[in-house]
């Protein structure tokens, strides 16, 4: 490892943390221009390398489901809990649209259904001491409250749940105005998921974290029958976990996330830009340009050799062209293959 | 519900908690779900304990009292929790130049429960609890810390409760209502507070006088005898496994110094309440066994690993111990 800065005499020596702290993109630097060919990060990785994660699932008595991941030293939970919302308490006037709507179909009248009801309320809370950057007793902050509208809108964006899963209906046995026919089917409330991520621990890449335990706490989360009671005159429902009902995502969109290490040329020769994989706090630091991109690759039969880009976002610079940019959904499909591998608990 | 403009909030008319059938409907079936006490009455839960889980904080720690009665599948209402607790520590750091100068450690402690912490959903801006336990958390500790050796510096003991032990057995609040509100498991959360946050100061390497560590004694009402009069005084008790809970302590107790720094009684004591002080003294120094192997632990790993020249993290350990009450 080059622990002395290239700088002309005298030559300073440090240790390596406080090489990093003083002068952290020259020690960046140092580390991937260190080897020609094979150019190693200062976490070890390389430069197209992603932290393997790993997840847990189901570790939270009162959620409808969990997940707890970790991203080395990134560490995530997240809990869904279901709650239900009535029909009285519905705003505003919306009308349900009856079955013709169609419980198949995949109509763009269901994101205005979950959106406009705010069927899902996601949140992140950072304060927990888990960075210090990040110190309890201030409103969220400018990045946390960034963070939370990026999740919301990818939810939203993806349609990731289907609106018929929350929907709470009820056919009367009779029908009062026509004993002759059947009853029309009403709609007597929604679930409401509280989608809460709690950070426990912050090294990079919390976007990706906490996408991946939400995807994680969703598969994970079980509705039980909600039905409504006659005698009882409200929602109940059964405890029983066989009749319990999973949710059914469409898809899995898995978003992977890159820094963009600019580093400064000192003479003609090798690479002097790094576009790193799944960037730890320190490369956050020294790094400004970011993409993300959210790929899906389940729509198709043949794998990761079929897949959808379901979003990118980039900011911060102009370093990634359209070759990078193509270069960086590929490395998103293969990301893909890694965690949806976990996510099915295969690895 | 008021509304935070920087958070997702939930819709307006509000959401109310799913009412399962046979809990209204079935109060036989409910009995049946009621947890018992299994262990004998100076007998502890496990501990897990975890240090260092934060690298970017000076120290960490995690600790984990799984519940004893086991769940069971045959239903999706929740069952008794266990308590969860993760506690970070931000500095000693300098304070800002605007602050008025401090000749020793500024202590902040923030206790936050998450919203999925307990039965009944809880929000996101601390309520008066949540302040009060950083209130009780900041005594125990305050006692302990040697302040004057960072003037003019801060440190931030922040504690995020994943899961906390509950008041009652849910199957009583709802019906009765009488263990509702009395709060009995908040001394639970206190004392585990008080461990952890004891374990994270240890790892963050702040000079101590001892260690903290919590413990709780409860007098309960014994259902089984024939007097109904007959009281029990158990250790670590876990609220929901007793019908009726008459008077409980925690204490942040100091073992080799034998100090108390902070003592919270609630309940009606009766006669005697130094019976019930030694009680949770002895169940603080239970859990003190558990904090100590599991620092030492640490330690060890951590020389261990810069002998053999891997100083590239530390190993992090899990620790279970199994415990048997100090008494």
């Amino acid at each position: 490892m080059a622990t002395t800065a290239p700088q002309p005499p005298p030559a300073l020596t440090f240790p390596r943390p406080i090489f990093a702290a003083v002068s952290p993109h020259p020690f960046l630097q140092a580390h991937l221009s260190a080897a020609k060919n094979k150019s190693l990060r200062a976490n070890g990785r390389t430069a197209r390398e992603f932290r393997v994660p790993g997840i847990n699932t189901g570790s939270l008595t009162y959620c409808n489901g969990s997940a707890v991941v970790r991203l080395g030293n990134t560490s995530v939970v997240c809990g869904v809990r279901a709650e239900i919302l009535k029909d009285e308490d519905i705003p505003g006037t919306y009308e349900y649209p009856g079955q013709t709507a169609g419980e198949d179909s995949d109509d763009e009248d269901e994101g205005s259904e979950m959106e406009g009801l705010r069927l899902l309320v996601p949140n992140v809370e950072l304060s927990t001491g888990s960075t210090p950057s990040h110190i309890p007793g201030n409103a969220p902050t400018t990045y946390a409250q960034t963070l939370i509208t990026r999740i919301r809108s990818l939810l939203h964006s993806t349609r990731l749940l289907h609106a018929s899963d929350l929907r709470i209906l009820y056919r009367s046995s009779t029908n009062p105005e026509d004993p002759d026919t059947e009853a029309e089917t009403q709609l007597k409330g929604y679930w409401v998921l509280y989608l809460d991520v709690f950070f426990v621990s912050i090294d990079g890449n919390a976007f990706d974290a906490s996408w991946i335990a939400i995807l994680a706490a969703l598969r994970d989360t079980l509705l039980p029958r909600a039905y409504f009671d006659e005698e009882y005159e409200g929602i109940l429902c059964s405890d029983d976990p066989k009749e319990a009902q999973r949710l059914s995502l469409r898809g899995l969109p898995i978003s992977s996330t890159f820094a963009v290490f600019e580093g400064r040329k000192e003479d003609d020769e090798g690479e002097a830009d790094w576009v790193l994989s799944d960037p730890d706090a320190f490369e956050e630091g020294v790094c400004r340009e970011t993409v993300s991109i959210v790929v899906d690759c389940e729509g198709g039969k043949k794998g990761t050799k079929d897949l959808v880009v379901r979003r990118v976002e980039k900011s911060g610079g102009g370093v990634v062209g359209r070759e990078t940019m193509g270069g960086l959904v590929k490395r998103s499909i293969d990301r893909w293959g890694e965690v949806s591998k976990v996510l099915e608990g295969k690895a | 519900m008021n509304t935070d403009r920087r958070r997702n909030n939930a819709p307006n008319g509000g959401t109310s908690a799913p009412v399962f059938a046979r809990t209204i409907r079935d109060s036989e079936y409910l009995e049946k779900l009621r947890p018992s006490r299994s262990r004998g009455p100076n007998e502890l839960r496990r501990i897990f304990l975890q240090t260092s889980i934060i690298p970017s904080a000076s120290g960490s720690a995690y600790l984990e009292i799984p519940s004893s009665s086991s769940a069971t599948s045959s239903t999706l209402i929740p069952p008794t929790s266990c308590l969860k607790i993760t506690a970070s520590i931000q500095g000693p750091k300098p304070l800002p130049r605007s602050a008025p100068f401090s000749p020793s450690l500024l202590l902040t402690t923030t206790v936050k429960f998450a919203p999925f912490a307990t039965r009944s959903r809880r929000g996101y801006i601390r309520d008066s609890a949540e302040r009060d336990l950083g209130v009780h958390l900041e005594t125990a500790l305050r006692g302990v810390i040697i302040g004057e050796r960072w003037p003019k510096s801060g440190v931030e003991v922040v504690v995020t409760i994943l899961e906390g032990d509950e008041d009652g057995w849910w199957g009583d609040s709802a019906s009765e209502g009488s263990a509702a509100g009395s709060g009995w498991g908040l001394l639970n959360v206190l004392a585990g507070c008080i461990t952890v946050a004891s374990a994270a100061i240890t790892d963050a390497g702040i000079d101590c006088v001892d260690m903290v560590c919590g413990g709780v004694a409860a007098i309960t009402r014994n259902p089984e005898s024939r007097h109904e009069k007959e009281l029990v005084r158990i250790l670590d008790p876990c609220p929901a496994e007793h019908k009726e809970v008459v008077a409980a302590c925690v204490v942040g107790y100091l073992a080799s110094r034998d100090e108390i720094t902070e003592i919270w009684m609630k309940g009606d004591v009766g006669a005697d309440p130094d019976a019930l002080i030694e009680g949770a003294t002895h169940a603080a120094m239970g859990s003190l066994a558990v904090v100590k192997e599991v620092l030492l632990e640490a330690l060890e790993a951590k020389f261990h690993g810069q002998t053999e020249g891997n100083d590239a993290g530390l190993k992090r350990k899990a620790h279970d111990v199994e415990m048997t009450g100090g008494a």
